[in-house]
């Protein structure tokens, strides 16, 4: 079995809107990105918001489990989601800002699937078009 | 002494029975229209963060120095190090209207009653337009919502709220860097149970939006008045979810204790 890219990457970038009312974000450091390389343990497709549960080889071995927050269900589904959308198993590349206490947490930024598409978090969907 | 005709007993029967009749086929959203109010039934979504949003609508910004008393100094710096304290509890009146893109409302509109149920919210706003007053000083509740009372004036929905109880988040949400607030350095907006807060709703860009200018009074919190306004776009195409709030809370992963619980 082909392992899957064993590290997660750390750069600094200009803090993204989180698009997630339900609570403060105090605890996600939105200045910072992280990139996780991993497969889809469990997704709970629940309120008040979505978790993704992420395994990531740590390169030597054993892997570490990630708990992804997005936004709430329907949020998620007025921007391209379905409650199926991820499936355990799943191969995906998954960016995040990290939790600021360093454990295996994040607010999810993006998520790339295995059909290429990527999915943000939740957030305003497209205005409806005159007609549409 | 002359003495009026009393109707025969079978005439008042079937008068009777003529007005409940008609009371029974008329529901609630036709006897808005025979008092040709503007129909405002439906979903709505707010306008905050749409990024392809008609210019017209836009959400004006909450101030950023909205000009706070001591105490409203102090409240504001207290919920911005607060790590959201009942967050599943209801966002009042402003909160409701904060037209921000992630959630919709849903407004039932009857002829004495207009129901305003927000998607995150499991208490919906009641605004009553049966021509009662606020309740006096002495028997008011102070709760979450507050109480609603609002009439047509042309075609604008004026509404007027007091009774608040001051527990709400902060009006202008708690996420730095949101939607909500703009900008990550906006103070967090509170309100205290002096808040009084001035609606006036009606329907723009060809009925197909909602536009909200409310105004917020609360001398407690602030030295004067400020009013911002808010945009939603209807939507048909879009139904409401379930917010089960409490369903599958994490503070584990949201950084509060540093134990990853299992999954239910």
């Amino acid at each position: 079995m082909k392992l899957l890219s064993p590290i997660g990457l750390i750069f600094v970038v200009v803090a993204t809107q989180p698009a997630l009312a339900h609570h403060s974000f105090a605890n996600f450091d939105l200045g910072r990105e992280t990139m996780l390389v991993g497969t889809i343990k469990e997704v709970q497709f629940t309120n008040p918001h979505v978790w993704v549960q992420v395994m990531v080889p740590d390169g030597k071995g054993s892997q570490t489990e990630w708990s992804i927050e997005a936004g709430a269900p329907g949020m998620l589904l007025r921007t391209g989601w379905k409650p199926n959308t991820l499936k355990t198993g799943d191969a995906v590349t998954v960016v995040i800002h990290p939790a600021k206490n360093g454990d295996a947490n994040g607010s999810l930024i993006r998520v790339t699937l295995p059909d290429g598409r990527t999915l943000g978090p939740g957030g305003p969907p497209a205005a409806l078009k005159p007609g549409g | 002494m002359a003495h009026l005709p009393v109707p025969p007993r079978s005439f008042l029967l079937r008068l009777t029975a003529a007005a409940l009749a008609a009371a029974m086929v008329c529901p609630l959203g036709l006897a808005a229209q025979k008092q040709r109010v503007p129909d405002i039934w439906g979903v709505w979504m707010g306008l905050g963060g749409v990024t392809d949003a008609d210019p017209r609508f836009r959400n004006t910004p909450y101030p950023l120095e909205p000009g706070f008393t001591e105490w409203g100094a102090a409240e504001s710096r207290r919920l911005a190090s607060a790590t959201t304290p009942g967050e599943c509890n209801p966002w009042g009146p402003v909160g409701v209207m904060g037209a921000t893109g992630l959630f919709p409302i849903q407004i039932l509109q009857g002829p004495n009653v207009i129901v305003i149920h927000h998607e995150a919210i499991t208490q919906p706003r009641r605004i009553y337009m049966d021509g009662r007053r606020h309740p006096s000083a002495d028997e008011l509740l102070p709760t979450f919502n507050g109480h609603s009372i609002a009439r047509w004036d042309g075609d604008t929905l004026v509404v007027d709220t007091i009774g608040t109880n001051g527990r709400t988040r902060p009006l202008n949400g708690y996420v730095s860097g949101s939607v909500l607030s703009g900008v990550d350095t906006a103070p967090r907006l509170p309100a205290s149970e002096q808040l009084h807060v001035s609606e006036r709703i009606r329907l723009v860009g060809a009925g197909g939006y909602l536009e909200d200018v409310i105004t917020v009074e609360d001398l407690k919190t602030y030295r004067q008045p400020w009013t911002v306004k808010h945009y939603w776009q209807r939507r048909p195409d879009i139904d409401m979810q379930e917010y089960a709030c409490e369903d599958n809370r994490r503070p584990d992963a949201e950084g509060q204790q540093t134990t990853v619980t299992a999954p239910r």
